[in-house]
């Protein structure tokens, strides 16, 4: 039952980790211009969740 | 199964970006899923697969000007060599061949590693897959050592394989040393930005760490956890506050830990009672004798030929009437534990010193890092600082752990190594570009640095 749940929480994060991962443009190649409406955005392929703004 | 699954799936994933299949290699290499999985993986030569498509990534798709080879993958490729050769010439071939069967694999994937570094994001990756992997293995005991389910070479460790990282004092100096890293990737992670979320595994995990020299009841873990205690003090802003509160958590964790594992603590002052640690003094007396003889060493697994003689000291008694005791032990055939007398009697004088210059060449590099940037203020220049020192603390851990556990070749050093080199290698890049093409490249690497100006 530990074993299931150590492997699970960390094989968990580590699929996330690399499904994040393989989603930023900065894996391969640094200094690609950032988007003008948004230069100090991390970057990314796609907006990250906490990037929307409130209303 | 899903273990399985998971590692095809890792695999799979580098087909769309090739580094992942380096992050594979890692993980593969660290927790071992081929010994915990039954299903297929423990058919398939997943590791060499792995490394063959990380390699092959590399050559074939990743660009290679930003690339560069730095004097301590020279080391390590010379030690490579070095080993090869003791290894045709040594004491006992068929075991030394064992050994060199996995000793060349890490040693190769540590020259290769840094080439592939050449983003901040894949330093970071890197580190973090390492974190993780571990950190599976270390969960899994800190829990079990929370339930009361340790004892020294008792911790069951997913599989019943004593060796490698499931070996009790290798983990708990390994988990003592990634502490640093965890420490980094919880203030400066990209991947995972810090949040309540990360702060909470991440102090979770600190703690499982620390709970690993309790659970494999290794003196050598707790050796290490009171050097990175002592260590951290450098960093630290309020030191009187950090004294005190490392004091007040050392005078609550004491009552809590178990008989057995305070027992087993007393003998690191009084190891002439112990005839574990008394075979060890013994051992490296041998050694040192051997070396006299054969200064190139006599190749890997060369301990094989040694017998030694132990007098262990007893006391009985109380006050006045205390009598000692002396009691004779034989031994043949021990380890090194140390890995300093490891790559002595192994790979004699030349592979010693080159393994104490790529150590401490490690050492005064990220001093040299910290040094050059622990000043800047950019929004992009500081993680740099933090992750040398969280490196070099790392690695002054596992020397420290190496001084009674015979960890030379364990990968896991040569990863963090790799870190290192590729660390070194990509600031040096970045500072070297910074003034050449100043309005442009610092346009592209620190936008609001040139905001600011």
């Amino acid at each position: 039952m530990i074993d299931f749940f150590a492997l699970a929480l960390s094989h968990g994060l580590l699929a996330l980790a690399c499904w994040r991962i393989l989603l930023r443009v900065d894996l391969d190649a640094e200094g690609a211009p950032p988007p003008e409406d948004n230069p100090v955005a991390p970057p990314s392929a796609k907006p990250l969740p906490k990037l929307r703004s409130r209303a | 199964m899903a273990i399985t699954g998971f590692t095809l799936a890792l695999l799979a994933l580098g087909f769309r970006r090739p580094f992942i299949w380096v992050l594979a290699y890692l993980y593969i290499d660290i927790l071992s899923p081929q010994k915990i999985s039954y299903h297929l993986l423990n058919a398939l030569p997943i590791s060499l697969i792995a490394f063959v498509l990380a390699f092959g990534g590399w050559l074939l798709i990743d660009p290679k000007t930003d690339s560069r080879f730095t004097l301590r993958q020279g080391l390590i490729a010379v030690l490579l060599v070095y080993c090869g050769m003791t290894t045709l010439s040594a004491d006992f071939p068929d075991q030394a061949l064992a050994k060199w069967s996995w000793v060349w694999k890490a040693l190769v994937f540590a020259i290769f590693l840094p080439l592939t570094l050449r983003t901040r994001l894949r330093i970071e990756a890197a580190a973090l897959v390492m974190v993780l992997a571990v950190g599976a293995i270390i969960i899994d005991g800190g829990i079990k050592t929370v339930g009361g389910g340790g004892g020294y070479g008792e911790l069951h460790l997913f599989i019943n394989d004593n060796t490698g990282l499931y070996e009790g004092s290798i983990i708990s100096t390994v988990a003592i040393a990634v502490i640093p890293l965890i420490l980094w990737l919880m203030k400066h992670g990209t991947i995972f930005p810090p949040d309540w979320r990360v702060k909470g595994f991440g102090f979770a995990l600190m703690f499982s760490c620390a709970l690993m020299p309790v659970g494999t009841q290794a003196r050598t873990g707790l050796l290490c956890l009171a050097l990175l205690a002592i260590l951290a003090l450098r960093n630290v802003k309020r030191r009187a506050v950090y004294i005190a509160t490392m004091a007040v958590l050392a005078l609550i964790a004491v009552p809590l830990l178990p008989d057995s594992f305070t027992k087993r603590m007393g003998t690191i002052q009084n190891h002439a009672s112990d005839q574990s640690a008394a075979t060890r003094v013994a051992v490296w007396g041998w050694t040192l004798d051997y070396v006299k003889e054969h200064p190139l060493g006599g190749g890997f697994a060369a301990y094989l030929s040694n017998r030694v003689h132990v007098e262990l000291k007893g006391e009985t008694g109380a006050g006045n009437n205390v009598s000692v005791q002396t009691k004779d032990a034989f031994d043949k055939a021990r380890a090194y534990h140390s890995s300093y007398f490891e790559m002595l009697g192994e790979q004699g004088w030349p592979g010693l010193v080159l393994w104490l210059w790529l150590m401490l060449s490690g050492l005064w590099q990220m001093e040299r890092i910290r040094h050059r940037w622990k000043n800047r203020t950019g929004p992009d220049e500081s993680w740099q600082a933090p992750l040398a020192n969280a490196l070099q603390l790392s690695l002054i851990v596992y020397m420290a752990g190496s001084l009674f556990v015979g960890i030379a070749f364990q990968p896991f050093c040569y990863m963090l190594i790799g870190l290192q080199c590729g660390l070194w290698s990509y600031l040096r890049r970045i500072e070297a570009a910074a003034p050449r093409a100043a309005p442009v490249s610092r346009a592209m690497i620190v936008p609001h640095a040139v905001a600011a100006e």
